[in-house]
């Protein structure tokens, strides 16, 4: 759902796992993953979260803040995730860019992303090397150097960023005009990135205060995964942040979105290629039994080519190029339930609208047979265990259940998956897939010529070069 | 086990990279079957499931020419249909066991994934086996296949990176086998047919045209019983050779494509150089001081940090194995567009008149050879570095050198990198935007 925004674009990992983190669930069942968890709260309110891990000579440093755009104001959209580029800028013993070039001559990456709920900070290197984003890590908490000679630039090189995830790319403008429907009072109404016009009138003053705010030890995680001993780094830790004063847990509460009192639709006009729709329901989340049966609805519908929608309106009828369903299962708010398809050329975004309303109607007409909902289930559990190949993604499985509830809730994934049954995804689909509880968002392309090459001698050709 | 290996050579090789760091590299043993096959295993247990990689040694660079995209819809129509399966029925067995199966082709090879939990293995491996080696492309769905393409491609139209980096390759391959989409074109696409890709099938999809890199929960059993067997049943037979030839490349010029964005998105570059050439790895050096992934590169501290013109600005060589480019990439709202081009010009102007620092050399090489043992960190980036470096020809030594090819390169190599593949005479720009409202300023 675009909802995540990096720092810096040299790597997609991040985006390719935002995709995937709805299949981001949870253990295999027979080895629970917080068994061998570890944690621990300073006494300046830090929770410190460690897990062992000696498959390879390496570990993930990582600190969670609890901060996302679901606490920005109005008319200061997208402020938590300026903090985040300007994390980069220095304190009063490290240099603008020292932090990452410090890491990278430690043959390290460090990076960051920002999302509704949470803007988390990452290092992976070489085992041997965790004291260096020990240091690095707590001096940025401790206090951070905000100038208005760096952030002047930095504000550009997120309009820039804002251009290139948002302002040029079709379907992202549909998911964010989309939201803005869904959402009236929760902030989620608002994009992680921010409007463009808030950007512009971002100062250093709202940076200082909201870092006062929220970058504070008690609204913080660290989590580090790896070939590690625990009595060895906790001390480490607990060393250098424990001396970072505590000061109070900001308050998280938020509006939340009144109920939906009739379905809603949006058109957005934009230079494209091809149709898009979305549909996007509000649900509930983790913490309610029925986010774990839209989990498996989304697979029914989704996950793998013998799913419904990419059987039915890809491959069969052609209806569309790509489709796609995303449950929003690790969000702090309840959040949206989506499904989409691209239409292929020729065919009309009304006849992939009917025919995602069709498998809607479907789930809530006929129970699922016994085999289609174990394939459902197998695949969530499967993708679960690859999950746990990298140690980046063991770390951010972790946090994510801690901003969002609590990281022991990664043991309910899988039992809660597998106690689904066909009778729980008729009741979860007549509840909430209704038009009542729906917005769609229908991508209407303006036609325009196909790019072309200018041809040689025509008025606005250049030689730059040569 | 060993006694049935036959003509196999094995190696196992663990090897300590770092004297301070006792790192050790994943182990890797490597067979050659008595078909051909190339087999590499690199047993790791602490997950139950494992990941398969298939590399076939063919390409978009072996599309006959009026066939652009041959080489990538064949990959993508192995899993149509095999040897009594629809292919519904392969996605419903895959699926229930909650396997993942990928094919696709990039320029020089093709690759088949497949990941299953172990306890799936004896069932999902066969089934690839068969896309594999008795795909039966049926019509219909390979007609279907291409009409997605078709669709593929249009939409693509909506990423002007993509445009821009189609336009670059186009100019600077020069009609040559790598100088078009590794899908293909609307026009080449709408022109294949399932004759083709059965075609294609059969001249290059052999045991020893293929390489298969098998990682994680795998032991010696499940090799003998499962995989091994399979593999050996499978024919040898003559492989072309590649006879492409890759035509000098298009002169120095600007190719400006009109797109209603709010960016400019600016390639700008020229011929690199293959995989095999000597200089890659003072050229992997340069690159990171110049423009490499690196939040601290040149084009990132001006173009970026200094100026900010962009969020992205990055600078690569692409070596592939028969011939290669050096790109410098970047998107920047239109009215500063010539602004960062000249910007970027004046940086390689730079890197081409002076030495690099020491302190910057030194930095570089910490990195590279640093981060060495992340290219690791996951079943999936381990089965891709040992598929390259087989299908690179590195050597398995190769870990074990990287370290002194790196730390060997001097600040003079780096110089002398820098005026032989930055030379702005030959750089083709490519620029996507919003013609009129760059050019107003």
């Amino acid at each position: 759902m675009g909802r995540v925004s990096k720092r810096a674009s040299f790597s997609c990992i991040l985006l390719i796992l935002a995709g995937a983190f709805c299949l981001l669930a949870p253990v295999h069942a027979s080895a629970a993953l917080s068994d061998r968890v570890s944690e621990t709260t300073l006494s300046n309110g830090l929770k410190v979260i460690l897990l062992e891990n000696h498959k390879a000579p390496l570990v993930t440093f990582q600190v969670w803040y609890k901060v996302g755009s679901r606490n920005e104001a109005w008319g200061k959209t997208g402020l938590s995730h300026m903090l985040e580029h300007m994390m980069f800028k220095g304190t009063k013993n490290v240099g603008p860019g020292e932090f990452s070039r410090t890491i990278e001559q430690n043959g390290g990456d460090d990076n960051a992303f920002t999302s509704n709920d949470f803007t988390a900070y990452f290092e992976n290197l070489s085992a041997d090397r965790v004291t260096i984003p020990i240091s690095l890590e707590s001096d940025r908490m401790g206090g951070l150097f905000l100038r208005e000679e760096e952030f002047k630039p930095e504000r550009s090189v997120v309009m820039e960023e804002r251009r290139l995830r948002t302002d040029d790319n079709p379907g992202a403008v549909l998911m964010e005009q989309t939201n803005a429907a869904a959402f009236q009072v929760q902030p989620y109404h608002w994009p992680v990135i921010g409007w463009m016009q808030d950007i512009t009138r971002f100062t250093i003053e709202d940076l200082r205060e909201y870092y006062h705010s929220y970058y504070r030890p008690a609204n913080a995680v660290v989590v580090v995964v790896g070939d590690f001993k625990k009595e060895m780094v906790l001390p480490l830790i607990e060393r250098a942040f424990g001396a970072i004063p505590g000061g109070n847990a900001p308050d998280q509460q938020r509006n939340m979105e009144e109920p939906q009192l009739g379905e809603r639709r949006i058109v957005v006009k934009k230079e494209a290629q091809l149709a898009s729709v979305v549909k996007a329901y509000h649900v509930p989340n983790v913490k309610e039994r029925d986010g774990y049966v839209l989990e498996v609805i989304e697979a029914l519908l989704s996950a793998g080519e013998s799913s419904r929608l990419n059987r039915l309106l890809v491959r069969e009828k052609q209806l569309a190029l790509a489709v796609g369903a995303d449950n929003e299962l690790l969000s702090r708010d309840p959040n949206l339930f989506t499904i989409s398809a691209e239409v292929m050329p020729g065919k009309t975004s009304d006849d992939v609208e009917k025919a995602l309303v069709g498998e809607i109607e479907r789930l809530q007409r006929e129970l699922v047979s016994a085999r289609e909902l174990e394939k459902a289930k197998n695949q969530l559990e499967s993708e679960f265990v690859y999950s746990q190949d990298s140690l980046f993604y063991q770390g951010m499985i972790l946090a994510t259940y801690e901003v969002v509830s609590t990281w022991k809730d990664v043991d309910k994934y899988v039992p809660g998956i597998r106690s689904v049954s066909a009778e729980d995804v008729r009741l979860t689909a007549r509840k909430y897939l209704v038009p009542a509880n729906c917005t769609t968002g229908v991508l209407v392309p303006i036609p325009s010529a196909n790019p072309k090459p200018i041809q040689p001698g025509s008025p606005s050709r250049e030689n730059i070069v040569r | 086990m060993r006694r049935l290996l036959l003509s196999a050579c094995l190696v196992v090789c663990s090897i300590a990279i770092f004297s301070g760091s006792a790192f050790s590299l994943p182990p890797i043993q490597r067979f050659v079957l008595d078909n051909g096959l190339v087999l590499l295993i690199s047993e790791e247990h602490s997950l139950p499931f494992i990941t398969f990689q298939f590399i076939v040694k063919t390409g978009s660079k072996d599309d006959p020419p009026g066939q652009e995209g041959l080489a990538s819809l064949s990959a993508s129509s192995l899993p149509l249909g095999c040897a009594g399966r629809t292919t519904q029925q392969i996605h419903e067995e895959l699926d229930f066991m909650g396997a993942a199966i990928s094919s696709g082709a990039n320029e020089d090879y093709t690759a088949i994934s497949l990941r299953a939990l172990r306890k799936n293995v004896d069932r999902a491996f066969p089934i690839v086996m068969d896309i594999l080696t008795v795909p039966t492309f049926p019509v219909q769905e390979v007609k279907k296949e291409i009409s997605r393409t078709l669709g593929a491609i249009q939409s693509s139209e909506d990423q002007p990176g993509v445009v821009a980096e189609k336009a670059f390759e186009k100019a600077l391959y020069n009609g040559g086998p790598y100088g078009h989409p590794t899908e293909g074109t609307r026009e080449s696409v709408a022109k294949l047919n399932r004759e083709m890709v059965s075609a294609f099938h059969r001249t290059y999809y052999h045991p020893n045209n293929t390489i298969v890199v098998v990682v994680g929960d795998v032991d010696d059993g499940l090799l003998k019983k499962e995989i091994r067997p399979m593999l050996e049943k499978w024919q040898r037979k003559a492989v072309p050779q590649w006879k492409g030839r890759t035509p000098s490349p298009g002169k120095g010029r600007t190719v400006k494509i009109d797109k209603p964005v709010t960016q400019s998105n600016i390639v700008i570059g020229s011929t690199g150089m293959s995989r095999d050439n000597p200089d890659y790895y003072a050229a992997q050096v340069m690159n990171y001081i110049f423009g490499g992934g690196s939040l601290s590169s040149r084009l990132m501290e001006d173009i970026r940090n200094k100026r900010g013109l962009a969020y992205s600005v990055s600078s690569y060589f692409q070596a592939q194995k028969n011939s290669g480019s050096f790109e410098v990439l970047l998107q920047t709202k239109t009215a500063s567009t010539n602004e960062s081009i000249a910007a970027v010009m004046e940086d390689v102007g730079v890197i081409r008149a002076e030495l690099v620092s020491q302190a910057e050399i030194e930095d570089a090489k910490k990195y590279l050879v640093g981060s060495f043992p992340q290219r690791f960190s996951s079943q999936s980036k381990i089965t891709s570095f040992f598929g390259q470096v087989e299908y690179y020809g590195l050597g398995l030594e190769y870990p074990k050198e990287y370290p002194s090819l790196i730390n060997s390169v001097t600040r003079e190599d780096v110089l002398r990198i820098a005026r032989t593949y930055l030379n702005p005479d030959c750089f083709i720009t490519v620029v996507v935007s919003d013609l009129e409202a760059a050019q107003g300023k």
